[in-house]
């Protein structure tokens, strides 16, 4: 044996250029982790900013306040809705401008195109609230038509080429002249939050979507989470383990995978075609996205279930409670967080699922608020598709407005899920 | 690792029994001494098996009434399986059987009438690790009587709680905090609210798996001395490592090894006068 012994100058000497080296090592392996965050940070940051600087300017509108003489040949005391308000508001605009008018009468055309359909509405209300102001000359405010509103907002200006605008120089110039005298204001755009949706950008709102949405997330709650918790409590607890337990755990995790798409083809085919149910209705939205978010409920249960220690059973069941009285009395109170964030996730998810909603019916335009779990109705996530398909301009930014409340929507739900989870947790 | 030690020795050394029959069959010894009290629990012929292991041999024990019987011997013996028969926790895992027959007051406890439920009532159990619900001291000793609707009124039910803390030796401790979590108890508390649960049912039996094992010394002597103190009411079986703990606080030992009863007797005779070598072995602590 030739070899030198190991003095301890040499093992401390050893023992350091070996730690140096695990050190190095952890360093490395933080700052992979804090570039993975910096990454996932700097796109959240990218998508949120996209979507709120090209949706803030859809929070906020303009509308137009117009003298209005209530002429009392045009406006009918007893119909007023039947007056042709606009055209009324259009000629007398463009007689105060002093713009003269040819005899197919297009500029008065050109000028009502400026106004919202609301207009004639307003003026409408205001009449027959108060006949007697027929005669007289009444300051009638409605909101502007969405190009103008998109002009008043800078987004589109005299130097836009013209085949990319649909205003024309004269327009733009008689939209300048009323806002130098003081007839446009800007506002908050109460209609996106108290409208249903509408062909006019400018009265469009998400309020139907999101009570659509609201609706169907109801029955989907009502159905996926007493059926996915009561599963998952039978497979975890009740059930033998054998050849179709097994066959079934692995059909719930493939279907937990299974494209949204599907699903909804699913739906369409059960729930409409077979069962006759009302299409684009809360109750097979609702349906179809309780078929999604089951696998995934039972799951986390599952799982959640399993992490209840087994010394709290055997402590049930050794005082002498029945099977029953185990699981209801402690495992599933204890493992209540669980299943409560894992439902409530899988209630987020179906909030943001689009494919499905498609195949049964939302992908048309469903105007107004659904107040029944069988009125045609639509959804948020269609919403921001059948939006972000307008020829509009002015749905663009509404688009990202929608996809803000539906971000917003989901917030509060994760809000919601935390807070749950904070009030069942308990220590053992 | 000592256990395999164990086992080669006493193959090669062949001096496992004094009879010089094969270690593995033979039967028990059973010191002569009369019995403590009536015998409650009469097991005959008890194996057990998970599945395809066998993990019990052909137990037959007398455990007698109002006295502490020990059961002992190395980890994995068939200590607490052989425990868990007694109240048939066997049955909640899956894959187990217990063959034999098991007698409560000259009853088979394994028999098709006999509700685990309600033997469960009549057997308590105190486990190894303190296991109170997470629930407040009064819901944990209350929950027996409730399950089984032993209390007719809230002031029934107050007693019964009042009661059995007392008779576990906790009540001047917890007595002005019963709502507060059982779980923020220390460690020899919570397996005095445990026992306090078990006897609030008044079970004629008490089991218990090494209860003192997670406990410190003192907490420990604490327990033992509440043993001694149920002893008057209860038939109590217990399962321990220590050695010292059995000799403190039984009347009855029964040594196990490898699944099968070695030696059963008056504990004091069994600590002084083993007839067994591997008894002998044990308890002077050269393996286990």
């Amino acid at each position: 044996m030739t070899e030198t012994p190991v003095t301890s100058a040499m093992r401390a000497e050893r023992l350091r250029a070996g730690l140096k080296r695990r050190y190095a090592r952890e360093g490395r392996f933080r700052l992979y982790g804090l570039l993975a965050i910096g990454v996932a940070v700097g796109f959240l940051l990218l998508l949120l900013g996209r979507i709120i600087e090209q949706g803030h300017t859809a929070f906020y509108a303009h509308t137009v306040t117009v003298p209005v003489y209530m002429d009392p040949a045009r406006v009918d005391r007893a119909y007023p809705q039947g007056t042709n308000f606009e055209l009324l508001v259009a000629e007398q605009q463009l007689a105060r401008m002093g713009v003269a008018d040819d005899a197919e009468g297009s500029k008065a055309t050109a000028m009502r195109s400026l106004f919202s359909a609301d207009l004639k509405f307003a003026a409408a209300e205001i009449v027959q609230n108060n006949p007697n102001l027929i005669g007289q000359t009444v300051p009638v405010a409605a909101s502007v038509s969405d190009e103008a509103d998109l002009y008043f907002k800078g987004e589109i200006s005299i130097d836009t080429p013209a085949e990319q605008r649909r205003l024309t120089d004269e327009q733009i110039g008689w939209l300048d002249r009323m806002k130098d005298s003081g007839l446009v204001a800007a506002h908050f755009n109460s209609a996106l939050f108290t409208n249903g949706d509408s062909t006019e950008p400018e009265l469009a709102g998400v309020l139907g979507a999101v009570v659509g949405s609201a609706l169907m997330l109801l029955v989907t709650a009502f159905i996926a989470i007493p059926l996915g918790v009561g599963a998952a409590l039978y497979l975890e607890e009740f059930a033998p383990r054998n050849r179709l337990t097994d066959l079934i755990e692995v059909n719930i995790n493939n279907l937990a995978a299974v494209p949204s798409i599907i699903y909804g083809l699913l739906g369409l085919a059960l729930f409409i075609n077979w069962m006759h149910l009302p299409r684009a209705s809360p109750l097979v939205g609702g349906l179809v996205l309780a078929l999604m978010a089951l696998p995934t409920i039972i799951i986390a249960t599952r799982s959640s279930l399993k992490a209840v220690p087994p010394s709290i059973r055997e402590a049930a069941l050794a005082m002498g409670a029945s099977k029953t009285q185990t699981v209801f009395q402690h495992t599933l109170p204890l493992a209540m967080p669980g299943v409560m964030t894992g439902a409530i996730i899988s209630m987020a998810h179906a909030l943001g699922e689009t494919a499905p909603l498609l195949l049964i019916g939302m992908v048309s335009f469903i105007p107004g608020i659904p107040g029944a779990l069988d009125a045609p109705t639509g959804a948020l996530p269609s919403l921001v598709y059948i939006w972000e398909n307008a020829s509009e301009r002015a749905f663009h930014e509404r688009t990202a407005a929608a996809i803000l409340v539906l971000l917003a929507f989901m917030i509060v739900m994760n809000a919601a899920a935390i807070f749950l989870r904070r009030r069942f947790e308990r220590r053992w | 690792m000592k256990f395999t030690l164990f086992r080669a020795a006493d193959g090669t050394e062949g001096g496992g029994s004094p009879v010089g029959a094969p270690v593995i069959s033979a039967p028990p010894v059973v010191h002569s001494s009369a019995p403590m009290g009536p015998t409650k629990i009469a097991a005959r012929d008890v194996s057990v098996f998970y599945g395809d292991k066998q993990a019990l041999y052909d137990v037959s024990l007398d455990i007698p009434d109002k006295t502490v019987t020990a059961l002992i011997g190395p980890s994995g013996c068939g200590k607490s399986t052989f425990l868990r028969t007694m109240n048939r926790m066997n049955d909640t895992i899956p894959g187990a059987k217990v063959t034999g027959r098991i007698e409560m007051d000259g009853a088979d406890i394994n028999a098709k009438s006999v509700d685990p439920v309600l033997l469960r009532a009549r057997v308590g159990m105190v486990f190894q690790k303190p296991n109170p619900f997470p629930k407040t001291i009064y819901e944990n000793v209350a929950y027996g009587p409730r399950i089984h609707g032993l209390a007719a009124s809230k002031s029934e039910l107050d007693s019964v709680v009042e009661a059995s803390l007392k008779r576990a030796g906790l009540w001047d401790e917890v007595a002005d905090r019963l709502h507060s979590p059982g779980t923020g108890l220390s460690g020899g508390q919570q397996q005095r609210l445990v026992i306090a649960r078990a006897i609030a049912v008044e079970p004629e039996v008490i089991l218990m798996d090494e209860p003192c094992s997670a406990l410190d010394p003192i907490a420990t002597a604490r327990i033992e001395e509440l043993i001694d103190e149920l002893r008057e009411r209860y038939c109590i079986v217990i399962v321990t490592h220590s050695m010292a703990q059995a000799a403190r606080v039984s009347q009855r030992t029964a040594f196990f090894h490898m699944g099968r009863l070695v030696e059963t007797g008056d504990t004091e005779d069994i600590f002084t006068n083993p007839r067994e070598r591997r008894t002998l072995d044990y308890i002077t602590g050269r393996f286990g």
